[in-house]
C-alpha cells in the first residue's frame, strides 16, 4: 500500500451492503406533480382554465341554459335590440324583469322601431318550462334555467332577421364551435405524435421522406386547401357529417407542427441512456416511445395542444365566412358571424356582431392556459 | 456551407414537383368542371347560356381530355414559363396575375414592415420592463390582436374608416385613381387605404413576433455574460444591444423567411373582405369556378414563395448558427 | 365658373362634331338633356362588364316601357303573317370604328358563322329553327335582309329584342381576317400560333364574343364602346360616335360621355353605394339594404327609389315531378298533394317578416299589371288554410303520423321533403325556415340542404333532387304576344319537370315524355301559340295555359312584387322614379333608354 501513488480519498463505506435494508429515503413529499403546483401559481391560467371548463360544461346542457330553442322564431320581434334586465321598477326592487317592447314599422325607411313600455314589467321565470327541445336529440324536454314571462319575451342579446334569440343561438353554437376545436386538435395531435415519433425514432430514409412530406404540406397555402377539400366533401352527407368532415380537414392540415416538435425531441432523446437500456432489454419500439420517451415532454405537448385549439376555432369561423364550412341550418359561432358580416349588421343591428365575443374569450383563454401549462411544464425554458 | 445550400436547393425540386401534382388534383376534386359551373351560374341568374357553344367550348378549352393529359399540358407550360390560359377571363394567366402581383407585393411588404417596426420595440420594451403597466398593456393588446377574427376586425375598421375619415370603402385607392397613371395624389390615396389591411393582417403576426422576441430576450438577459457586462459598468442600453439583442435576433430572423408566404396566403381572406385587387380574391374565384390553369398557376406561385421562404430562412439560420449546418438540419 | 362652362361647351361641340349618326337616325322623344359626364357604376366581377351592352340596349328591334316591340337599330321591319320578316337598315349607319353597317354583316353571320361547321358545330342557334327547319335568309340589297319560315314564327321579334338577343349580324370587315375562308392562310396560321389556340375557329370565337365584352377592338353598335383592355379593375366605356339615335334637337345620343365600371366585391357594393360611390346602382342591392341606403341620401347626394320586380314569384318551390324515388314521385304527381303543400304555407307571415308587407302574396303567375292577369290565378290554392291542407293529405291516404307529428309515407318513411338549394344570399334559407314552420302544422317535414350550384343542377337533371327553391316565372308582366314557353315542359332548366324538358330539348333522345294529361295539354297549347294566327287567339292560349298552371300548382309560388331598391345620383336625370326592374324583357334599365340619361353639372 505504501508504494502506490496517493490514492484518492474514498467515500464509499466499507460496511457490507445488505439488500434487505432499504437505504433510499422514503419520499415524504406529496404526490402532486411539480408542474401542477407551478401551474396553480399562474393565476391567469387557472382563471382561463376555469372559464374553459365552464364553457365546455355548458355545451353539455345548452338546451337547459338557453332561454329559447335555436330555431324558434318571433315574427313580431325581428331585429329587436337587446333587452336590459332591471331590478328596480317604480322605485321598488322586484325580481329580475324586462320591460315589454312594442314594435312599429317606419315605412319611409323600412325600419322596425322598438320602444320599451316602461309601465309593463315582465318578470323572468327561473327553473321553468319553456320551448320544447330534444335533449342531445334523444330525450324530449322543456325544462329551462331561465324563461321569459308567459307571453313575454327575453332577448338578452337581441334577435336576428328572422326574430330568433341571439343568446340561445350563441349557447347552442358553442356546442359545435368548441367541439370542432377539440376534435380537430385530437386528430392533428395523434397524427403528429405518431408520424413525428416514428420519424424521430427510426431516422434515416423514413425520416427524410417524412420531412419532405411535412415541407410539402407546409408549403401549401391554407386557404385553397380548405376551399378545395371542403368543396370535395360528398354532397350527399348530412350536415353533421359535413361538420365532422370539416374538423377532419382542419386536423389533417395541422399535424405538421406537432410532428416537427416530436421528431426533434425524439431525435435528441434517442441517444439517452435510458432509451438505449430499454432497447437493449428488448422492449418493442411502440412501448419505448409511449412509455419512456413521450412522458418526458408530455406537458409540452399538452401546452401546444392548448395553443392549437384557438387556431381551429378561428379556422372554423373563417371557413364559415367563406361559405365553405358549416352553413345554416347548423348553428355555430362561425355561422352566426357570417350572417352578421354585412353593412346592415354593422350600421343598424350591431348586436349581431356579439358572437365575436365568445370567440375572443375562448381564444384568449386557451392562449393563457397554454402559456401557463408551458411555463409550468418547463420553468427553465 | 455551400454543400448545405446546394443540398437544400436540390431538395426543393422534388418538393415543387409533388406540390404541382397535389395542386392539380385538389383543384379538380370538386365534381364538374369550369363549364358546368359557369353555365349553372348563368342559368341561376336567368341568363341562359347558348347550349350549342358548350360542346365547342369544352373542346376548345381542352376539358374533354383525360386528367393526366391536362396536367401535362399545364405543367409543361409552367416549365417554359407559360402559366396557361384562364377560361373565366379569356386571357393568358400571366396577364391576369402580373397585374395583381405588384399590389400583392405592396400590401405584403407594407405588412411586413409594419410587423417588424411595431413588434421590435414592443418586444424589447416588454422584456426590459417586466411587470410594469406597459408590459401588461402591450401583452393584452397583442393577445386581442391574436384573438379577434381578423375578417371581422377588417370589416368594422372598413366602415369606421369610411364613417370617420371618408375613406372609400374597399380597394387599395380611391375609385378615380384606378387604372390611372401614378401621381402624388394616387400615392397618398394608396397609403391611406393600406392602413386597414396592414393593421388587420399584421395584428396577429405582430403579437406573435413581439412575444417571441420577448421570450428570447428574457432568456438571453439571464445569461452570465449580461450580468458581467452590467457589473463592468456599461450603460443599460449598451448592455442590451451588445450581446443579448444580437443573440435573440437569431430566431427572429429565422422567422422572417416564413413571413412572406404566410402573409401572402394569410391575407387572402382579408383581401376578399376588403375587396383588394390582390391575388387572394383572384385565387378564391378561380378555385370556386374551377378555372384550372389560373388556380393552379397561382397556387404553384404561392407554394414556390413558401418553399423559397423556407430555404432562405434555413440558409439564414445556417449562417447565423453553425450548429445547424454541421448537424444538417433545422431543429426548430 | 365661366371657364368651366366654356370648357363644357367646347367639349360638347367637339363631341357633336365628331359624332356621325346615320342619315336616317332614330329620333328619341322625351325631355332633352345635355351631353357630357361620366357615369360611375359598380360591378361585382370583371365578367359583369357584359351588363353594359345589356344596359345600353341597342337592338335590331327593342321593347318599349309598355312592352311593345318597335324597330330600334333597324329603320323598319315588315312582318307578313308572322312568317316573313323584312328588315330595313338605316342609310349611312356605321359600326363604332366607322366601317359601314350593311346587309353584308348579316350575310357574313348567317353563311360564314352560323352555317360554318367549324365555328358552329351544332348549326345555327336552335331558337331560329322552327320544327327543326332553318329559316331562309335572303340579302335583297345593301340595306334589306329577309328572314322567312314555312310557318309562323311569332317569337322572332322577341328573340331580337331580348336582353341577350340572338345576334344575327357581325362586323364582317373586322372578322374576315380571322376566317379561314377569307384570310391569308399563312397570316392566319401565324395568328393562331401567337395566341396558343388550337385552330382558327377558337381564335375567331374568342375575338367575336359580343356579349362577353372582352375585346375592345371588336366594333359594335352599342351606345358605349369598351375602351379598357382586360384585365383591369376599372373598365371605361366611351360613347360610340356613330350611334344611331339622336334627340329631338338632333343632338347625337348618348348624352353620357363615359361609363366607368369599377369592380368591387359583391358584399361591399351596398356599402359603397351607400357611401355615394356609384351614380346608378340596382343589381347588387337587395331589399333589406333599403334602410342603410336611405340613411345616406342627403349626405351623399343620391336618391333611393323602389322599382317593381316582375317575377311571377320572388322565389317558388319546385317539386320535382320527374324525380327517381317512386314514393315521392307518386306523391308529387298527385295534384292534391301539391295543392295541400301550397295551402299549408303562411304567405302573409312571409310577407310581413321578410318584405315589410310590401309584396304580393299568391301563386307563381302573372302580376296584376299584366293584361293576362286574373285574380283567381293568384289566389287559387294560395291562401293559408291548414285544415283544408290536412284534409287533402288525409284524402290521399297520408294519415299515419310519427311521434313528432310528421306524417308517414306509405312505406313508413317520414314525410320529410329535402329541399335543395344553391343561393348564397340567405333569402332562400330564410324562406325555407318560415315554410318549414308552417308545414309542420300540417304534418309535413322540411329539411333545407345547401349545395354548390353546378352540383345541384346535375342532381336535378338526374332526378335525385326532390324539391328545390328558385326564382319564379321570369316575366310576370307578359302580354299575349310574348311566348308562353316557360309554362310548358320545354326546358330541362324548369325544375318542376327537368326530365320532361330534357325530352323536349333533345327531341326525344334523353329524358322522359310527359305522361300527365295537363302537362301534355300545356305542350299542345304552347305549340298552338306558335301556330296561332291572331293576337286574340294567342291571348286565349295564354289564358288556358295560365289556368292549367294555377289549377295544377306545378310550382308553388310564395310572394311576388318585392320592391327593388335603385340608387340614382341627384345629378343623374331622365331616370324614371317608378319603373319595372326586370331582365327579360326589360334589360334591367334598358327599356328606359339609358342613352337618354344625363348628368347635370354640379
Amino acid at each position: 500500500m505504501s508504494d502506490e501513488p496517493d490514492a484518492l480519498p474514498h467515500f464509499v463505506s466499507t460496511e457490507p451492503w445488505l439488500p434487505s435494508e432499504p437505504t433510499a429515503p422514503v419520499r415524504t413529499r406529496s404526490r402532486i406533480p411539480g408542474w401542477w403546483a407551478r401551474l396553480r401559481r399562474h393565476r391567469l391560467a387557472v382563471l382561463s382554465g376555469a372559464i374553459l371548463l365552464a364553457l365546455y360544461l355548458s355545451t353539455l346542457v345548452c338546451e337547459v341554459l338557453a332561454p329559447y330553442a335555436p330555431d324558434s322564431r318571433h315574427s313580431d320581434f325581428i331585429h329587436a335590440p337587446p333587452q336590459a334586465v332591471h331590478l328596480l321598477h317604480a322605485g321598488r326592487v322586484v325580481s329580475p324583469f324586462v320591460y315589454d317592447t312594442d314594435e312599429s314599422l317606419e315605412m319611409s325607411t323600412l325600419q322596425r322601431i322598438y320602444t320599451e313600455d316602461r309601465t309593463r314589467p315582465e318578470p323572468l321565470r327561473f327553473f321553468c318550462h319553456g320551448d320544447r327541445y330534444r335533449f342531445w336529440s334523444l330525450i324530449d324536454g322543456d325544462f329551462h334555467l331561465i324563461c321569459p314571462a308567459p307571453g313575454g319575451t327575453l332577448f338578452l342579446l337581441g334577435t336576428d332577421r328572422l326574430g330568433r334569440d341571439l343568446l340561445s343561438r350563441l349557447i347552442y353554437g358553442a356546442r359545435v364551435s368548441l367541439t370542432i376545436g377539440l376534435l380537430g386538435v385530437a386528430l392533428s395531435f395523434t397524427l403528429g405524435i405518431a408520424i413525428g415519433g416514428f420519424a424521430g425514432y427510426y431516422g434515416g430514409w423514413f425520416d427524410f421522406l417524412i420531412q419532405r412530406a411535412i415541407e410539402i404540406i407546409r408549403s401549401f397555402p391554407e386557404l385553397p386547401l380548405w376551399l378545395a377539400l371542403s368543396a370535395a366533401l360528398p354532397v350527399s352527407w348530412s350536415p353533421l357529417l359535413v361538420y365532422f368532415g370539416i374538423t377532419m380537414i382542419l386536423g389533417l392540415l395541422d399535424w405538421t407542427g406537432h410532428a416537427r416538435a416530436v421528431r426533434s425531441k425524439f431525435l435528441a432523446l434517442r441517444e439517452e441512456d435510458f432509451v438505449r437500456a430499454a432497447m437493449l432489454i428488448g422492449a418493442s419500439p411502440a412501448r419505448i416511445m409511449v412509455r419512456h420517451m413521450l412522458p418526458n415532454f408530455a406537458s409540452h405537448l399538452i401546452a401546444s395542444a392548448a395553443l392549437a385549439v384557438p387556431g381551429m376555432i378561428l379556422g372554423e369561423t373563417a371557413l364559415s365566412f367563406l361559405g365553405l364550412g358549416l352553413r345554416a341550418p347548423i348553428v355555430s359561432w362561425g355561422v352566426l358571424l357570417n350572417e352578421a358580416l354585412n353593412i346592415n349588421a354593422v350600421v343598424l343591428y350591431p348586436w349581431l356582431l356579439l358572437p365575436a365575443v365568445p370567440v375572443i374569450v375562448t381564444v384568449l383563454a386557451f392562449n393563457f392556459l397554454g402559456d401557463g401549462l408551458r411555463d409550468a411544464a418547463d420553468p427553465n425554458a | 456551407m455551400l454543400n448545405y445550400a446546394i443540398r437544400r436547393v436540390l431538395a426543393m425540386i422534388p418538393t415543387l414537383f409533388a406540390i404541382s401534382i397535389i395542386v392539380f388534383a385538389i383543384i379538380r376534386l370538386p365534381p364538374g368542371d369550369y363549364l358546368t359551373t359557369a353555365i349553372a351560374e348563368l342559368e341561376a341568374q336567368g341568363e341562359g347560356a347558348d347550349p350549342q357553344k358548350i360542346a365547342f367550348l369544352r373542346q376548345a378549352y381542352g376539358l374533354d381530355q383525360p386528367a393526366w393529359r391536362q396536367y401535362l399540358d399545364w405543367a409543361g407550360g409552367l416549365l417554359h414559363g407559360d402559366l396557361g390560359y384562364s377560361f373565366a377571363y379569356n386571357l393568358p394567366v400571366g396577364a391576369i396575375i402580373g397585374d395583381r402581383l405588384g399590389l400583392t407585393v405592396l400590401v405584403s411588404a407594407a405588412t411586413i414592415l409594419f410587423t417588424w417596426a411595431v413588434a421590435f420595440p414592443i418586444g424589447v420594451y416588454t422584456a426590459t420592463h417586466r411587470h410594469r403597466i406597459g408590459d401588461y398593456l402591450f401583452n393584452l393588446l397583442g393577445l386581442i390582436g391574436l384573438a379577434v377574427p381578423n375578417f371581422l376586425a377588417a370589416l368594422i375598421l372598413l366602415y369606421a374608416a369610411n364613417a370617420w375619415f371618408g375613406l372609400s370603402i374597399g380597394g387599395l385607392m380611391d375609385d378615380r385613381f384606378v387604372g390611372q397613371d401614378w401621381s402624388l395624389a394616387k400615392l397618398g390615396s394608396v397609403m391611406a387605404h393600406l392602413c386597414v389591411p396592414v393593421i388587420v393582417i399584421g395584428m396577429a403576426g405582430t403579437a406573435g413576433l413581439a412575444r417571441r422576441l420577448r421570450a428570447n430576450l428574457l432568456d438571453e438577459l439571464d445569461k452570465p455574460a449580461v450580468a458581467a457586462a452590467r457589473a463592468k459598468g456599461l450603460s443599460p442600453l449598451t448592455v442590451l444591444i451588445k450581446y443579448p439583442l444580437r443573440a435573440a435576433l437569431n430566431p427572429f430572423i429565422a422567422d422572417l423567411g416564413m413571413l412572406l408566404p404566410q402573409i401572402v396566403s394569410g391575407s387572402a381572406i382579408i383581401s376578399v373582405v376588403l375587396s383588394l385587387p390582390t391575388t387572394g380574391p383572384l385565387l378564391l374565384d378561380a378555385l370556386r369556378s374551377q378555372d384550372t390553369q389560373l388556380a393552379g398557376s397561382l397556387l404553384m406561385f404561392l407554394a414556390f414563395l413558401t418553399v423559397i421562404g423556407t430555404l432562405l430562412s434555413d440558409l439564414a439560420l445556417a449562417v447565423l448558427d453553425p450548429r445547424i449546418r454541421l448537424t444538417g438540419g433545422a431543429d426548430r | 365658373m365661366i371657364r368651366r362652362a366654356a370648357c363644357a361647351a367646347v367639349l360638347l361641340l367637339a363631341a357633336v362634331a365628331r359624332a356621325e349618326p346615320p342619315l336616317q337616325p332614330a329620333v328619341e322623344d322625351g325631355l332633352p338633356g345635355r351631353p357630357g359626364g361620366t357615369l360611375r357604376v359598380l360591378i361585382a366581377s370583371a365578367r359583369e362588364t357584359r351588363l353594359i351592352p345589356i344596359f345600353g340596349y341597342a337592338r335590331l328591334v327593342a321593347y318599349r316601357p309598355d312592352f311593345t316591340i318597335v324597330p330600334d337599330i333597324l329603320l323598319s321591319i315588315d312582318v307578313e303573317a308572322d312568317r316573313v320578316y323584312t328588315l330595313h337598315l338605316r342609310q349611312g349607319h356605321k359600326w363604332s370604328d366607322g366601317a359601314p353597317f350593311t346587309s353584308e354583316d348579316f350575310r357574313y353571320w348567317w353563311e360564314d358563322v352560323a352555317l360554318n361547321p367549324d365555328l358552329s358545330p351544332a348549326g345555327p342557334p336552335s331558337e331560329l329553327l322552327r320544327d327543326g327547319e332553318r329559316p331562309r335568309v335572303e340579302i335583297l340589297d345593301e340595306e334589306t335582309v329577309r328572314y322567312s319560315w314555312p310557318g309562323p314564327m311569332p317569337g322572332f321579334l322577341a328573340m331580337l329584342a331580348g336582353p341577350t338577343p340572338v345576334v344575327i349580324y357581325r362586323p364582317a370587315h373586322y372578322l374576315k381576317p380571322f376566317h379561314a375562308k377569307y384570310a391569308d392562310p399563312e397570316r392566319l396560321a401565324a395568328l393562331v400560333a401567337a395566341q396558343h389556340v388550337r385552330n382558327w375557329a377558337v381564335l375567331h370565337n374568342r375575338l367575336d364574343n359580343p356579349a362577353a365584352e372582352t375585346n375592345p377592338d371588336l366594333p359594335t353598335l352599342d351606345p358605349w364602346v369598351l375602351k379598357t383592355r382586360p384585365p383591369a379593375e376599372r373598365f371605361e366605356f366611351e360613347r360610340n360616335p356613330y350611334y344611331h339615335r339622336v334627340d329631338r334637337a338632333g343632338v347625337p345620343l348618348p348624352y353620357l360621355d363615359r361609363i366607368a365600371a369599377l369592380v368591387a366585391d359583391a358584399k361591399l357594393i351596398p356599402a359603397k353605394t351607400g357611401a355615394g360611390e356609384a351614380d346608378l346602382a340596382a343589381r347588387n342591392l337587395r331589399f333589406d339594404n333599403y334602410t342603410v341606403l336611405k340613411a345616406g341620401e342627403a349626405l351623399h347626394h343620391y336618391r333611393v327609389r323602389l322599382w317593381q320586380t316582375a317575377y311571377g314569384s320572388q322565389q317558388a318551390l319546385y317539386p320535382n315531378l320527374t324525380c327517381s324515388d317512386p314514393a315521392w314521385r307518386a306523391l308529387f304527381r298527385d295534384a292534391r298533394f301539391r295543392r295541400a303543400l301550397s295551402l299549408g304555407i303562411d304567405r302573409h307571415e312571409i310577407n310581413k317578416a321578410l318584405y315589410f308587407g310590401l309584396a304580393v302574396e299568391g301563386q307563381n303567375t302573372m302580376l296584376p299589371a299584366s293584361p293576362l292577369y286574373e285574380r283567381g290565378l293568384r289566389t287559387d290554392w294560395a291562401g293559408y288554410d291548414p285544415e283544408a291542407a290536412g284534409a287533402l293529405l288525409d284524402a290521399i291516404g297520408l294519415r299515419a303520423r310519427s311521434d313528432d307529428g310528421i306524417r308517414l309515407l306509405p312505406d313508413g318513411r317520414r314525410l320529410q321533403i329535402v329541399v335543395e338549394y344553391a343561393g348564397q344570399s340567405g333569402e332562400e334559407s330564410d324562406l325555407l325556415e318560415l315554410i318549414r314552420d308552417s308545414w309542420r302544422g300540417i304534418g309535413v317535414g322540411l329539411f333545407a340542404k345547401p349545395y354548390q350550384i353546378a352540383v345541384l343542377h346535375n342532381r336535378l337533371f338526374a332526378g335525385e333532387t326532390l324539391m328545390t327553391i328558385d326564382r319564379g316565372l321570369e316575366n310576370g308582366l307578359a302580354t299575349a304576344s310574348m311566348s308562353p314557353q316557360a309554362l310548358a315542359p320545354l326546358r330541362q332548366e324548369d325544375w318542376q319537370w327537368p326530365r320532361w324538358g330534357q325530352y323536349a330539348e333533345t327531341h326525344g333522345i334523353s329524358g322522359e315524355a310527359p305522361d300527365l294529361a295537363p302537362a301534355r295539354a300545356l305542350l299542345d297549347l304552347a305549340r298552338g301559340w306558335t301556330d296561332a294566327g291572331s293576337l286574340e287567339e294567342r291571348a286565349s292560349v295564354w289564358r288556358r295555359m295560365l289556368r292549367i298552371a294555377a289549377d295544377e300548382v306545378y310550382t308553388i309560388g310564395l310572394v311576388a312584387g318585392v320592391p327593388q331598391p335603385v340608387v340614382i345620383a341627384d345629378r343623374l336625370r331622365n331616370v324614371p322614379d317608378q319603373a319595372v326592374y326586370n331582365f327579360d324583357p326589360g334589360a334591367y334599365f334598358g327599356i328606359y333608354k339609358p342613352d337618354r340619361f344625363w348628368l347635370a353639372p354640379d
